[in-house]
This record gives structure tokens, C-alpha cells and sequence, in this order.
């Protein structure tokens, strides 16, 4: 295993880490995935991954139109709207 | 002893109390309870018109197959106009405008809400220590140190301690890797966890959505019957939910065996585990060899695999599924002065320890350079354990384990995050397989702590499966103990 990177795997999860809080999940990270290694012991070269475990098709409704979410609905719970929109600080200048 | 929901709607059909006094009384008995087992409770205001309407129904002579009974919704399910939490900052103050297919199923058959029950979380956690609201005590004492508070298990920690000590008839939870089983077993309940597909996720807060499955926590395996009957149904809504025909749960759930019963116990669950454990599962033997239940020894080859299966792939899922907590469409948001800072601040400071631990895992299990090793392996593994039951299940009707490799300890008692998930070890393997398993409380430690038993069977056998569990269950007799 080689070591973790807390800031990569910190950025790519949208995380802004307390500096005084990296070394406590970079370490915890690594036992962790140290514990887990165990399953490279395993020969799966015959073996295909198991996505759903009921493996059933899945079951396709008719096409019609059914009202739900209108966009008062969906904004209520918008920490900040306008008019019909999401606000957020400008992102093009 | 509690009444089961059958006494209750007899009392209610029979004018002994109505609709209103039972909410009230398990209402104010929740209201001066210290568990914590509630994140929010529902006052008679805002259910009325559901009680007077339920009154009319036994009135008119015509009951719904819950009606009037008040249940605790784990904070997890979103309910319409109701504050739904996960037990998260980042959700504090997010009020839903629909109603998850479970509990709207729920409401259908007459039942009412009397609040949202604490868990860990986002459903992550194994002790209901993780919750933004606070832990949840277990009403259950250790007799020989009566002064330390004991975790009620998790994530479904509130939905069991609330159930445990009378402040609500059932609660609805989710199991996720032993979420219902095990809170269930270390407060002396019955917690159900059917096949995956049976119960529509919609609506429920995502945690990992291979594996997550909501469930009852209730009194008796009748009442788990009876709930199952409610909920267990085909949804649109949830690709992954199946649309076999079901069963009705609750008719013929104590008849007599009619045929031989075999029931493995798998060999390698019990190296090791104490002697307390270990009499669960003599204890049960004895009392069903006399109803024609053959019991054989079994060996998984996969079991040692399992707990780390499970925490590369569920952390991976739940890496993905709380990604879409961002500060911006609903959820606290944290001022930042650019819409990156925003996404920063708002998951930083909206997420625990436990969660934000989990999305780390996930994130690194997932990403390039390790998905091959990590992510992928694990999903081929999880192939080999759910071909491992069925190896086991090709020769027995029904397995059975512990539900927990020990009784409720104390809080704050397991601060390593590896030695709380080994919490899971029974409960894991079922899971991942996505098979129904229940915990049914089967006899008392030395310290005078519940501990329960689990049945496991094959996919979509619940109706069996809650059979065998009444009939160990009136063997057992725990309530009267």
C-alpha cells in the first residue's frame, strides 16, 4: 500500500480539511485500508463484480406525465433563491 | 408485558381507549423520556385530523390494518412537511415536500406518526454515538454497573431505544450493514431486515443504495408481520425495487411446521465468542429440535472478507450519494466568498467525524489508481459471499447466528473506528448478500443485557422466515423472563 494523500483524497471528496485534522484521518485512513488489504489475498480472475445482488431486470413504468416538484417545491428549501433560481456568487466575471 | 398492535386495535375497537388517548399517552411518556431516542416529536395538533379520522374508521366498523397506532420514523425517511434530519447538520433544517414510499404506505394503512427517531449520522454508525443531536441512551442497565449509560447499537439506535422503553408501539429503520439487527438485539426487540428489492429506498436519505433496505423494529415478530404487510410492495420509483407477488406476512405465521425444517449454524461465526453468545444459540437449539428443526454445522469460506467488503463498498457508495450535499439547492450553507468556498465550507463544517471518515474512504477506494484494487475486487468478492449462501442455503432452510458478537457497552467505549465496525460481523455478510435477516431477542447475559438471535433466509422468504422466528420467539419466552 503506498501512503494516502489527505489533501488529494481530501479535494477530490469536496473537503476542506482543519489543518490540526489532517494527520488524524490521514492515519485513521491508512488502518482503514490496511485492514481491507486483506481482499487482495483473493483470486477473482474468474470472477465478474456484483452490482445488484438480486440481479433482477429492471421494471419500466408506462410514459406518462405525473406532476410532482413544481419549481416551489423544489426551491423551498433553497438557502437562497431568486426569482426561479438557485443564487450563488458569480462564477463568470 | 407490551401489548402487541393486534391487543391495541382490540382496545380500540372495543372502546376500552380511543385513537387520542393512546397517542396521548405514549406522547407525554416520550415527552419525559431521557433516551433521546427522538430527534422530533409530533404534538397532538399536528396529527389530529389523522386521529379523529382513525377514531371514525373503529367507529364505522371498518379499520385500517394500522390504524391509530403510533410509530417512530427513523430520521431517514423523508416525511412531507415534517423536518427530516439523517442526524446531520448539513440537514438541520431541511423540511421535505413528499413523503418516502414507505412511510406514505404507512400513513395509507391508518397508522400515525408521533416523531422522527435519533440515529447516527446518515444512517453511519453502529452505537447512535455519531448523531449531530446527541447520543441516544439505552433504557436497558447493566445490573452490575447500574450507572453507566450503554449505545442502544446504531444506526437505528433511536427507532430501538424508543421502541424498548414504550414510546412508541414500532419504528421503521433502515439496515444498511446491521442497522436494525443489531440496535434490535442489544435493546431486546425484534428488528427485521427484508431482501433487498422488497422496500422501496425512495425517499430514504441514501447512504449506500446496493445495500440500504428499510425494516421494522418492533415488540413481537407478529407486529414485524404486520408492518412487512404495509410497506413490502413494488415501487416505480426505485429501479432496483422487485415486482414478485407478495405474500400475505401475518396469516398462518404461527402455524405448525408442516414440513422438516433444516437450520445451519455456520461453525466459524462462533470461534471465539463468549460463552453468554454462545448459550443464544444452544439455548434456541433446544428449544426447536422438538418441532421437527434439524440443526447442522455449516462453514462459510468467505466470512474473514466480509467486514472488508463492506467498507470499501459502502463508503464508496455513500462517497457518491453525499456528494450532492452542496450548500446550494437545500441543507445549511456556509458563506464562502466564491461557489467552490461555498461547497467547501458547507460540507466541512456540515458533515461529523464518522461521515466525513466514510467519504474519505470512499473517495480514495474510488479513485484513479485504486479503483482496480480496491472498489472492483471488493464487488467481485461480494459476488463470492452471495455465491456462498446459496451454496449454504442449496442444503438448509435457514442459518442461524448471533445477531452481535456481544452485549450493549458503554458509551464512548469504542473510539477505534475498526473494533466499533467488527460490531457488524454478523450482521454484514447477510447484507452484501442481500438476503432477509431478523433479530429476535432470545435470553439475558450475565450482566442482565438483552441479546438476540438471527435468522437468515433465502431471498424473498420472508414469509417463512418470520415463521421460524414466532415459533423461536414462543420458545424462548424472553418478555416473560
Amino acid at each position: 500500500m503506498s501512503d494516502i494523500d489527505i489533501k488529494r483524497i481530501s479535494y477530490l471528496a469536496k473537503l476542506k480539511l482543519p489543518h490540526e485534522k489532517e494527520e488524524f484521518y490521514a492515519n485513521s485512513l491508512k488502518d482503514i485500508i490496511k485492514w481491507v488489504d486483506n481482499l487482495k489475498m483473493i483470486d477473482t480472475s474468474e470472477t465478474e463484480p456484483l452490482h445488484n445482488v438480486t440481479e433482477k431486470t429492471v421494471s419500466i413504468r408506462k410514459d406518462e406525465i405525473n406532476k410532482s416538484n413544481s419549481v416551489d417545491d423544489v426551491l423551498s428549501n433553497a438557502p437562497e433563491r431568486a426569482q426561479n433560481f438557485f443564487k450563488v456568487p458569480k462564477v463568470v466575471e | 408485558m407490551k401489548s402487541s398492535i393486534s391487543q391495541i386495535k382490540d382496545s380500540l375497537r372495543d372502546k376500552k381507549i380511543s385513537v387520542e388517548e393512546l397517542y396521548d399517552e405514549f406522547l407525554i411518556k416520550a415527552k419525559s423520556s431521557k433516551t433521546n431516542s427522538f430527534n422530533l416529536l409530533l404534538d397532538k395538533e399536528n396529527n389530529i385530523l389523522s386521529i379523529k379520522e382513525s377514531q371514525k374508521r373503529y367507529e364505522n366498523g371498518n379499520p385500517l390494518p394500522l390504524d391509530g397506532i403510533p410509530l417512530g420514523i427513523k430520521d431517514l425517511f423523508c416525511t412531507k412537511g415534517i423536518r427530516t434530519t439523517a442526524s446531520s447538520k448539513i440537514l438541520s433544517n431541511f423540511t421535505p415536500n413528499y413523503e418516502s414510499f414507505v412511510t406514505q404506505k404507512l400513513l395509507d394503512d391508518g397508522s400515525i406518526f408521533i416523531g422522527k427517531n435519533n440515529c447516527d449520522e446518515f444512517a453511519m454508525g453502529s452505537s447512535n454515538e455519531t448523531s449531530f443531536f446527541g447520543p441516544v441512551k439505552n433504557p436497558w442497565k447493566n445490573k452490575n454497573v447500574p450507572t453507566d449509560d450503554l449505545v442502544p447499537g446504531g444506526s437505528s439506535g433511536g427507532s430501538a431505544a424508543a421502541v424498548a422503553e414504550g414510546t412508541c408501539v414500532a419504528s421503521m429503520g433502515t439496515d444498511t450493514g446491521g442497522s436494525i439487527r443489531q440496535p434490535a438485539s442489544l435493546c431486546g426487540i425484534v428488528g427485521l431486515k427484508p431482501t433487498f428489492g422488497s422496500c422501496s429506498r425512495w425517499g430514504i436519505v441514501a447512504f449506500a443504495s446496493s445495500l440500504d433496505q428499510a425494516g421494522p423494529l418492533t415488540n413481537s415478530v407478529e407486529d414485524a408481520a404486520l408492518i412487512l404487510n404495509s410497506i413490502n410492495k413494488h415501487d416505480f420509483n426505485d429501479s432496483t425495487s422487485s415486482n414478485h407477488v407478495r405474500e400475505d406476512y401475518f396469516i398462518g405465521i404461527n402455524d405448525k411446521l408442516d414440513q422438516k425444517i433444516k437450520i445451519g449454524i455456520p461453525s466459524d461465526y462462533l470461534k471465539d465468542v463468549s460463552g453468554d453468545i454462545l448459550s443464544q444459540i444452544e439455548n434456541t437449539k433446544k428449544a426447536l429440535i422438538k418441532h421437527n428443526v434439524e440443526f447442522v454445522d455449516v462453514e462459510f469460506k468467505t466470512t474473514e472478507y466480509a467486514l472488508s467488503t463492506y467498507y470499501i463498498l459502502a463508503p464508496a457508495e455513500a462517497s457518491s450519494n453525499l456528494a450532492r450535499y452542496d450548500g446550494i439547492r437545500y441543507g445549511v450553507r456556509e458563506d464562502g466568498k466564491s461557489l467552490d468556498d461555498i461547497y467547501l465550507n458547507s460540507r466541512t463544517k456540515g458533515f461529523g467525524d464518522e461521515v466525513t471518515r466514510r467519504i474519505l474512504i470512499g473517495a480514495y477506494v474510488l479513485s484513479a489508481g485504486y479503483y482496480d484494487a480496491y472498489y472492483r475486487q471488493a464487488q467481485k468478492v461480494r459476488r463470492l459471499i452471495k455465491d456462498d449462501f446459496q451454496r449454504i442455503f442449496n442444503d438448509v432452510d435457514f442459518i442461524l447466528t448471533p445477531t452481535t458478537p456481544n452485549e450493549a457497552f458503554k458509551m464512548g467505549d469504542k473510539l477505534d473506528p475498526i473494533s466499533m465496525y467488527k460490531n457488524d460481523i454478523y450482521t454484514v455478510p447477510t447484507s452484501l448478500a442481500g438476503l432477509p435477516g431478523i433479530s429476535i431477542p432470545s435470553g439475558l447475559s450475565t450482566n442482565g443485557l438483552p441479546l438476540g438471535i438471527q435468522f437468515i433466509g433465502n431471498y424473498f422468504e420472508e414469509k417463512k422466515l418470520l415463521q421460524i422466528a414466532a415459533l423461536a420467539e414462543k420458545e424462548l419466552n424472553f418478555n416473560e423472563q
